[in-house]
Order: structure tokens, then C-alpha cells, then sequence
């Protein structure tokens, strides 16, 4: 099956593809990290979930999916239109078809090391917490779970004397502040200098109990000290302080890092669109494989112009088609065609089997079988032959009258056709003549039937005559 | 003075050369009557809506099928020796039906027939064919509403 789908797939389902995931993944490239793209990437959930449950023969929960996916898009407009708007007036044609902006400005250790020494110099008391790999919510209480980026502003903040939660620790895991409010267990040393106070042995006391790292700002001194396990340390510079979060934190401080991870991001971001939108595609166009018959006509090309085609065994022919779905029902009549080349056809019965080669099919489409798969033509050379006319009449005349006599002019006309058709043909008829019009006797013009169509008035004859006809009293038979 | 015995053998000569004369004429003419004797000779033939009294009546060239039946009426005045004729009758080129007649000599008439049916509609012929199938005249005519 896998051989068969990559035989058959076109470079138009290539492209189709590429346009596609492009699309999307320029759209998760502008988008990501905004409202709208959390929205629609709901939307798309919800998508998928309608087309499952259209699969599974779900149809009023398809159709309801269908109504919310549709207004949940003009939602998006109305409600996201200044966020679209500043993303899409922001950037150039250029930016939103290839560009990439670079989010990445400062690692969390930065942003860590310079508010805790903004916070320092302003004697603002701070506990920041950086988790190691023990498990610390036995250790800590009442912390209120929060989840904000990590920044300086947040940093400042969460810290500011008049805020509620100043006074506890926050615990940082990566670029986030997952709690803040916490707090900590105090340690019950005793060899501690006087001159440490609450926030000196939450420290401690949390240090003492995991493998955490805690750094604080002291808000009598303005210093920052540094705590992991029994070791308690001030942090002379935010050089050194970086290197405390490196070395004992894990924390990487490195750009070049980030951007790989960004990059990393990025590639895999393009993949799984591509994967979802070649899933899709195959899933529309593949994954129902369809059968259909279509009946086509014949078309009969290249043929002798000194015979003519007297005949044939089909006019068209059944052809049993393969497909995706959505490809099936899209083909067009003109798009199938069924070709038969008479070029080599004889006088008499010619027996063509057709194949692939005589039959044109859109891309896509597989061609699963003929039927009938054999067609006989026959050709003929035209003759001219000399036929009796006879009125075709039709209708009835008024009761008490009778059509004697009728005399043609001409009597007799000459045609031109296949010989195996005029062979079998004695009389050739007028176009019918209505009776009902005759009152008396008189004269008419009409045309001759020519039938079948292929036939055609010699010249030197006309395709009309003349008919003088006689209408008498009729006689009782009683 | 020509001789009496010239006379007599000219006299002689002459009754011999116009007996002979006659004898030839008398030949000729008999050998015509025998040719003509020898031919069917085809009178009369016509559609028609009925016979009456041996005679056609209300020849025509279209019939209503209110008629419900029509007549080939054939007439020939010269009937050799007792024959028989054919009535091919025709519908659109398609041969219907044909009907086999005896002639008696000398003279004889005779007819077919057919009973119309709605189906019937339209152009027909009836070919008259002598006994070794060779048409002698074809009759064409219409069966209408």
C-alpha cells in the first residue's frame, strides 16, 4: 500500500503539501506566543475532532463541532482584530512570508541576577528559591501557585514592600515562577550571627532539609547571599552570583543555547505541520480510496476521409475508476476521454481492444477496468445509389373525402452513404405530410427524411420534391 | 406466241411463290400471337378500401385506420396458363407479410389483404412478384390515423 501511495502521488500533491504546512508554519511563526494562536489552536483540535467524528458516523455531534468551529472563526476576528492587526501591521510583506524574530533576549540567570542586585540596591528585601532535584512541596507552605515568565518587572514586584506576597519566598523553576507567597522552614541553628534574621533562616532552614538552591536579598544590608545545604555565602558581584546559579542551579545562561533551542523549536514545529498537514491530505484525497464507473463516450480519430463510419458496437464504454475521494469527485466529463485511432481501419469490421493507451485520465485517478473492454467499427466506402420516393403521410383526411393519386417530381433520388447501408435501403421517405391541412386537390413541396443521418443527397438531386396530389369524393362500400 | 406450257409453269411459279409467301406471313404472325399468349400481362393492380363486385373500390394512397382493412387488388388480362403471384407487403422496408395467389387462365383478378392494427402506421408497399419472385409493379401507400 505504501509503494502504491508514493507511485501514485503527483508532484501537484507534492506542492500542495509544501503550500500548505508553509503556510501554516509561517502562521505558527508570526502567531505563536499570542492569544489567537491558543485559540485557533483549539479550533483546530475541535477540527479534528469533527472529522473523527464524522468518520465514526457521529452526525449530530459532527454537525455541532461544524456550527462551533464556524463561529469560534468569527469569534477570532472580532475578539483578536487588534492583536492580528499588531501582528500583521508590525511586520513587512517580507517578514510575514520568510522572516524569523528572535524572542529570546535574556537567559533566566540574568534576569534573576539583575533584579535580585536591583532589588539590593534599593534594600528590598527578596527569597528566591531555585529548586534543585528534590521535591520541595512537603518542605514549603502556603505559596501561592502563580506560573508567570520570569522577568525583572515580575521579579520587582512580587518583591515591592506593599505587595501581599513580599514578605514570602518565590520559587523559580526555569523561566517561570511557578509560586510565590511561600513559606519556608526555619532552621533551628543556633551558631548564626546575630545579624540574620527571619528571611537569613527560611533560608537556611529550606536549605538544610533539599538540595535547593536560595538566594536572598538582605533588606537591613542590601547584601545577597547565596544558600545550599549548610553553606550559607555572600555573593560579592552578579558575575559571581552567575556562576552560584550556573554551577549549583544547573541554569544556563548561555544565548547560543537558547537559540539552538529556539531553532530546535522552530524545526520541530515545521514538522509536526508538515506531518498534520500530509495526515490531512492524505486523509481527503488517499485515505478513501474510492471506486467509481464513469460512462464516456468514444471518440473516433483519424479516419480514412474516403470511408466513413458506418457503425460501431458501443458509443461508449464503462470505466471503472480509483481515487481519492475528493479527486473523484472532482472530475469533470472533459477531463476523461476514451480515444480510438482508425487510421489503420479497413474497408469492413475493424476489432479495437482498448487499453490504458486510448483512454486519458486526470492525475490521480487510476484506471481499475474497461467494460467492455473490445469495440467493433465498422467503415464503409460511400456509394451513390438510385432510390424510389415514397410520402410519408400522416393524419387523417375529413371522412367523406380520399387521396386518389400522387405524382412525384422527381420520382426517384439519387444518395450518397456507406455501401453496407444503402445496400439494405429500397425506398426513401419524405419528412411527413400531414393529411389533415387537404381540402382538395393541389400541389406541395417537401423535404426528403434522410435517415440514418449519414446519408447524404447526391448532387445532381434535390433533398425536396414535389407532390400533385388528387382528392376525390369517397364512395360508400355498402 | 408464247407458249402455252410457259404460261402454265410461270402460272404454277407464281401460285407456289405466293403460297409460299403466305405460308411465311401466316408464320410470322402466328409467332406474335404465341408470344403474346405466353407473357402474363398485368392490367390492373391498386389499393383500395374494399372490392366490390370484382372491382376495386375507393382506390387510394392513404388509409385511415378507421377503415380497419385495405385491399391489393391486382387485374391481369393475360393469364398464360395457371400461375401464381406473390403479395409482399411491406412496412418501412420491413417485410410484413406475403400472401401467396393463384391465376387461371385467360383472364383473372384476385386480391389481398390485411387488417390494420394501430401499430401499422405508417409508409408501406406491397411488391407484386410473378412466380419466380421478379417483381412486376410495386404499389406504395400510407396507413395514417
Amino acid at each position: 500500500m505504501l509503494a502504491s501511495f508514493f507511485t501514485n502521488i503527483r508532484w501537484q500533491d507534492i506542492l500542495d503539501i509544501l503550500v500548505v504546512s508553509y503556510f501554516l508554519f509561517r502562521f505558527y511563526v508570526l502567531f505563536r506566543g499570542t492569544n489567537v494562536f491558543r485559540v485557533i489552536v483549539g479550533i483546530g483540535f475541535l477540527w479534528i475532532f469533527q472529522r473523527i467524528a464524522g468518520y465514526m458516523g457521529l452526525i449530530v455531534t459532527s454537525w455541532a463541532m461544524q456550527g462551533i468551529i464556524a463561529f469560534a472563526a468569527i469569534i477570532i476576528i472580532i475578539v483578536f482584530r487588534n492583536e492580528i492587526r499588531n501582528v500583521l501591521q508590525a511586520k513587512n510583506i517580507g517578514a510575514i512570508l520568510w522572516g524569523f524574530s528572535h524572542k529570546v533576549a535574556e537567559t533566566p540567570v540574568q534576569i534573576i541576577t539583575s533584579s535580585v542586585y536591583e532589588l539590593a540596591q534599593r534594600r528590598i528585601g527578596a527569597l528566591l528559591v531555585i529548586p534543585g532535584k528534590d521535591d520541595l512541596e512537603e518542605l514549603i507552605q502556603s505559596g501561592i501557585p502563580w506560573r508567570g515568565v520570569l522577568t525583572k518587572e515580575m521579579i520587582l514586584s512580587i518583591f515591592w514592600p506593599d505587595n501581599p506576597v513580599h514578605d514570602g519566598a518565590a520559587i523559580v523553576q526555569g523561566d517561570r515562577v511557578t509560586e510565590v507567597g511561600a513559606i519556608l522552614p526555619l532552621s533551628r541553628r543556633s551558631d548564626l550571627p546575630s545579624a540574620y534574621g527571619t528571611r537569613h533562616r527560611a533560608a537556611l532552614g529550606l536549605a538544610e532539609k533539599s538540595d535547593a538552591l536560595i538566594v536572598l536579598v538582605s533588606e537591613e544590608t542590601g547584601h545577597v547571599v547565596g544558600v545550599k545545604g549548610d553553606h550559607i555565602k555572600e555573593i560579592e558581584n552578579n558575575l559571581a552570583l552567575e556562576e552560584l546559579l550556573r554551577t549549583d542551579s544547573g541554569m544556563s545562561s548561555d544565548y547560543k543555547g537558547l537559540r539552538e533551542k529556539e531553532k530546535l523549536s522552530l524545526a520541530l514545529a515545521a514538522m509536526a505541520i508538515f506531518l498534520f498537514v500530509a495526515g490531512t491530505w492524505f486523509s481527503f484525497s488517499r485515505g478513501q480510496e474510492t471506486l467509481t464507473t464513469m460512462e464516456v463516450p468514444i471518440e473516433y480519430m483519424n479516419r480514412d476521409p474516403n470511408m466513413e463510419l458506418i457503425g460501431s458496437s458501443l458509443n461508449s464504454i464503462n470505466l471503472d475508476l480509483s481515487g481519492g475521494g475528493t479527486l473523484i469527485k472532482s472530475i469533470r466529463p472533459e477531463q476523461v476521454k476514451v480515444r480510438l485511432d482508425l487510421s489503420k481501419a479497413v474497408v469492413g469490421l475493424n476489432e479495437y481492444t482498448l487499453t490504458s493507451e486510448n483512454i486519458s485520465l486526470p492525475p490521480g485517478i487510476i484506471l481499475r477496468g474497461v467494460d467492455p473492454s473490445v469495440v467493433d467499427v465498422t467503415l464503409d466506402v460511400p456509394i451513390i445509389k438510385e432510390l424510389p420516393l415514397q410520402v410519408d403521410w400522416t393524419g387523417k383526411l375529413p371522412p367523406d373525402l380520399i387521396l386518389a393519386n400522387v405524382i412525384l417530381s422527381p420520382e426517384r433520388i439519387k444518395v450518397m452513404g456507406g455501401r453496407k447501408i444503402l445496400e439494405k435501403l429500397s425506398t426513401m421517405y419524405t419528412e411527413k405530410v400531414a393529411l389533415d391541412t387537404l381540402k382538395a386537390s393541389g400541389s406541395i413541396t417537401v423535404k426528403i427524411a434522410l435517415t440514418p443521418a449519414s446519408l447524404r443527397v447526391a448532387e445532381n438531386s434535390k433533398d425536396r420534391l414535389t407532390i400533385d396530389y388528387t382528392i376525390r369524393p369517397k364512395l360508400a362500400l355498402q | 406466241m408464247i407458249p402455252k406450257r410457259i404460261i402454265l409453269i410461270g402460272f404454277i411459279i407464281w401460285v407456289v411463290l405466293h403460297m409460299w409467301q403466305v405460308a411465311i406471313a401466316q408464320e410470322n404472325a402466328s409467332s406474335v400471337v404465341s408470344i403474346n399468349l405466353h407473357t402474363l400481362s398485368l392490367e390492373k393492380a391498386t389499393m383500395c378500401e374494399g372490392i366490390k363486385e370484382y372491382a376495386p373500390v375507393n382506390q387510394s394512397v392513404a388509409f385511415s385506420l378507421d377503415i380497419g382493412k385495405i385491399f391489393c387488388f391486382t387485374s391481369f388480362d393475360i393469364v398464360p396458363s395457371k400461375t401464381m403471384i406473390y403479395h409482399n407487403w411491406y412496412r418501412n422496408d420491413r417485410l410484413v407479410t406475403s400472401k401467396r395467389l393463384t391465376l387461371k387462365m385467360p383472364q383473372w383478378s384476385t386480391f389481398s389483404s390485411i387488417q390494420l392494427r394501430e401499430a401499422d402506421k405508417g409508409p408501406w408497399r406491397v411488391e407484386i412478384r410473378d412466380k419466380n419472385k421478379e417483381t412486376i409493379k410495386t404499389l406504395r401507400f400510407s396507413v395514417t390515423d
